[in-house]
């Protein structure tokens, strides 16, 4: 078949993978790890919960479905007419599982025995779809009790009010797996059509870390993938305002310390923001707001935030970005007030340039010993091929940052007006905790 | 493959070690072993999270934090853990093998110096005791912790269940103590943790991965033999082989989604074929996809998203966790008990059981591969009368036999039933 192989080595690390463009359209990479005993496998689609408006290379209209298909697939996707994936699963002793997340739907397996079955298993059930009216009704049920267990965990809940009080339009704001309404709205026919449009093998990839080798797994894909059209897909989304939707929200749940999210906003230029970018904003939130920082000295020291729970994170993907600082507060406003404040102050004086020396080494290091896992190398190979980024120039870009682009982002990004804070306070109710 | 190298460098102070240039990183913890004591559990708890603070060389939570980030984000953390009985205080710490540094520099050496300065020789104050900042900072932070656990409605259901189950044993109380104790602590109630542990817990320190262990041994060996230490307090578990009665507790709660917790005494030796089977029936019955909790009470009844099986083996017992509508409750109860009763009958097929061991073979076989999964792996070792390593307990699980199975279902007795139940109707 007509398969083209490349070898990428990293000359900083001495790793190297292989990157297959194979016949069918499938884009796929293998991380040989010598003498590891188990194998990672991740086989995916560029489509997420994000994408509920869309427009195929090959018709002429914009397609417009139900929030929550994409995670519904997911789910369904394990049936075939003959029965489900993870009883061919138990024969060969792999562990299974999948996710959706805004922008993509994987599939994945660890195994230390009958690779090369489980993979076959992978890739077969994956392009067999099999929904009835039955099937989707069924499976309605299930997905209603997990989205009910969502609905009592206030970490998720406080995520999607942010997200709700930052974006107007945007559907990184629905929740992944749809609501109780939208998921009573799927049709098989709804599922075929995403089916149909998304696991085009053009639109995927499959990524293998671990005890396994590239020709075997070059023969399986020949032996099972089946030939795609080559479709692209747009991703089609309603133009959102610079501004956010609101400054504060807040939800009363059974919880006993209030948990806060606290948002900053971002305008993108391009569909997405550039690696540069990326690694430029994540060291900058570790010399604002590591645990090496004065901030967090602060805030630790008023008894404002624990170690626990307290983090930041670059909330990036198609279409949307932000910086979100997240934990549990005695008083979340006065955590913002501060935050806020820390920001001016560091503007003015510029970044230390110990503190970004000392920023680069952690992160570096914090990377490279992310390489230890086939599951983390597999699943990060994936979204970064998705993202447009190449795995290993991540660890390149790290180490090659200059002081000035981490300057250029604190000037840009972490503006005051276009941050929004959600809290989840306790019931007013809320003498019900037992917990002595 | 995965053995671990062992020797005893004190009394009731054992050095493990794998030396492995797969990993790119260097894990080295050490962990005091000490009975739950209701008088010192929350004292114990709160001092390998105060030792973490500072040290003499950085001492001040954000100097240390800020060396450890320059020795290439090197990780420093305390955890407290329940094995049965035993309260078991670990400190950890992370870094990257000497040989991906982008400069050469030799982190595994200043990690050793590190953690037994953190060990041996923390920065007391004139009046020697830990700083009361530090002690202060920990005591708001476990209170929080424990708090925080509330929110989780899964996790605080299944310890829930736990407490009213093991009231009367030590087991029930909880790793970090009541919270009342932890509320009533005093810095020098941890300064005298302190001295207890290092004098009088059983110890394990281990070194994992891309680096020459005997350096390491050494250092420790030498610091260990400057002190007086004494025989360490036994480290037993109390075992309930069957229960008497089943006790039901339910409590109301506003959540969606209501939670059953079900606890039984699995009647199995630890370290014998019992311990073995029961583990296998535990995952045939709940332990995957495939297993008979997951098949019949979610995918073909609809009455759960979640409904798992664990054994904690140290401590002999299995924990059912669903979570339920709450018009659901009672039926999910008749199934799981009907599942388990399956098993009794011995209506178990030669596919589920092969596929059962083959999940857990997989998940022992994959431990090699993750340097924290081989510390949890050895930790729980040393609580068995015989060091195994994975591959051993992979070999071991393929020998049990159906029969072996059905005996192990029939010694299992339901002791416990907690149910938190959430708001009625369920569509909000």
């Amino acid at each position: 078949m007509n398969t083209n192989i490349q070898k990428i080595t990293s000359q900083r690390i001495g790793d190297s993978y292989y990157e297959i463009n194979h016949s069918t359209g499938l884009k796929i990479f293998v991380y040989p790890k010598e003498n590891s005993h188990s194998t990672y496998a991740v086989f995916g689609t560029k489509y997420g919960s994000i994408d509920n408006c869309f427009k195929r290379s090959d018709e002429a209209n914009i397609q417009q479905v139900p929030e929550g298909i994409a995670h519904f697939l997911e789910h369904k996707l394990f049936e075939s007419e003959e029965g489900d994936a993870f009883a061919r699963y138990a024969k060969t002793g792999a562990s299974a599982n999948a996710y959706t997340s805004f922008d993509m739907t994987c599939y994945l397996f660890s195994c230390t025995e009958n690779l090369y079955e489980s993979l076959e298993i992978l890739l077969d059930f994956v392009q067999s779809p099999y929904f009835t009216e039955q099937t989707v009704r069924k499976e309605q049920g299930i997905i209603g009790q997990e989205i009910r267990m969502y609905d009592d965990d206030p970490n998720w809940r406080v995520m999607f009010n942010l997200l709700g009080a930052l974006y107007h339009h945007h559907p990184v704001k629905i929740d992944i797996t749809g609501t109780v309404e939208s998921i009573a709205e799927i049709t098989p026919d709804y599922l075929y059509q995403c089916y149909r449009t998304f696991y085009n093998l053009n639109n995927m990839a499959l990524c293998i870390a671990g005890n396994v080798e590239v020709d075997k797994v070059c023969e399986i894909a020949d032996k099972v993938l089946k030939q795609s059209e080559p479709v692209a897909v747009d991703r089609v989304f309603e133009k959102e305002p610079a501004s956010i939707v609101e400054k504060r929200v807040e939800q009363k749940l059974s919880v006993s310390v209030p948990l806060f999210q606290l948002g900053f906003k971002e305008t993108l230029t391009q569909p997405r923001k550039t690696l540069e970018e990326v690694i430029s904003t994540e060291l900058l939130l570790y010399i604002l707001a590591s645990d090496s920082s004065l901030l967090y000295r602060r805030l630790l020291d008023a008894g404002l935030i624990n170690e626990a729970s307290f983090g930041v994170e670059y909330f990036e993907g198609p279409g949307y970005a932000s910086i979100i600082f997240s934990g549990e507060s005695k008083d979340p406003d006065e955590v913002k007030k501060q935050i806020c404040q820390e920001i001016v102050q560091v503007r003015e004086k510029g970044i230390d340039p110990i503190a970004f020396e000392r920023a680069k080494k952690a992160m570096y290091g914090r990377n490279v010993a992310g390489l230890n896992s086939s599951e983390n190398i597999a699943n990060s190979m994936i979204s970064l091929f998705f993202a447009g980024r190449e795995f290993f120039s991540y660890l390149d870009a790290i180490a090659k940052a200059d002081i000035e682009q981490v300057n250029h982002a604190l000037r840009t990004q972490l503006q005051e007006d276009s941050c929004a804070l959600s809290v989840v306070n306790p019931l007013d109710t809320a003498k019900e905790n037992i917990n002595e | 493959m995965t053995e671990i190298n062992q020797h005893t460098i004190g009394e009731g102070i054992n050095f493990r070690s794998i030396q492995d240039s797969r990993f790119k990183t260097v894990r080295m913890s050490i962990h005091f072993m000490l009975p739950l004591e209701q008088d010192h559990a929350a004292a114990n708890a709160l001092l390998p999270f105060v030792m973490c603070r500072a040290s003499k060389e950085y001492p001040d939570f954000t100097r240390l934090s800020r060396r450890l980030a320059e020795l290439y984000g090197a990780s420093l953390s305390a955890e407290v853990q329940k094995f049965g009985d035993v309260q078991v205080l670990s400190i950890s710490m992370v870094s990257l093998a000497d040989s991906y540094t982008l400069y050469h520099e030799n982190l595994s050496k200043e990690l050793t110096e590190l953690l037994c300065s953190i060990v041996f020789d923390p920065p007391f104050d004139s009046n020697g005791l830990f700083s009361a900042e530090d002690f202060h900072q920990e005591q708001r932070q476990a209170l929080e912790t424990i708090d925080a656990e509330f929110n989780d409605k899964r996790t605080y259901a299944k310890q829930r269940c736990e407490q009213v189950m093991c009231a009367n044993e030590r087991y029930g109380i909880r790793r970090y103590g009541s919270r009342k104790a932890v509320a009533t602590l005093q810095c020098g109630d941890v300064t005298n943790a302190w001295k207890r542990v290092i004098q009088n817990a059983k110890i394990e320190i281990m070194v994992l991965g891309n680096c020459n262990p005997q350096p390491v041994c050494d250092v420790f060996a030498s610091a260990f033999a400057k002190l007086d230490r004494n025989t360490p307090d036994s480290c037993d578990t109390e075992i309930i082989k069957a229960a008497k009665e089943c006790k039901e507790i339910s409590e109301h709660m506003e959540v969606a989604q209501s939670k059953l917790v079900m606890g039984f005494r699995a009647g199995a030796q630890l370290d014998t074929p019992e311990e073995t089977a029961a583990r296998l029936m535990v995952t045939i019955l709940g332990g995957t996809p495939h297993s008979k909790l997951f098949l019949n009470v979610r995918e073909k009844l609809s009455l759960c998203y979640y409904c798992a099986a664990r054994f904690n083996s140290i401590k002999d017992l299995i924990f059912i966790e669903s979570g339920v509508e709450t018009k659901n409750l009672a039926d999910a109860r008749k199934e799981i008990l009907t599942q388990w009763q399956e098993i009794c009958d011995g209506n178990i097929t030669d596919a589920e059981i092969q596929s059962a061991k083959l999940s857990i073979c997989n998940s022992y076989r994959t431990i090699g591969d993750y340097l924290g999964g081989l510390e949890s792996w050895y930790l729980t070792q040393t609580f068995r009368p015989n060091i195994q390593t994975p591959e051993e307990a992979a070999e071991e699980i393929n020998t049990v036999t159906k029969e072996e199975i059905v005996a192990a279902a029939n010694r299992v007795t339901l002791d416990t039933v907690y149910q938190l139940i959430g708001n009625e109707g369920s569509v909000q």
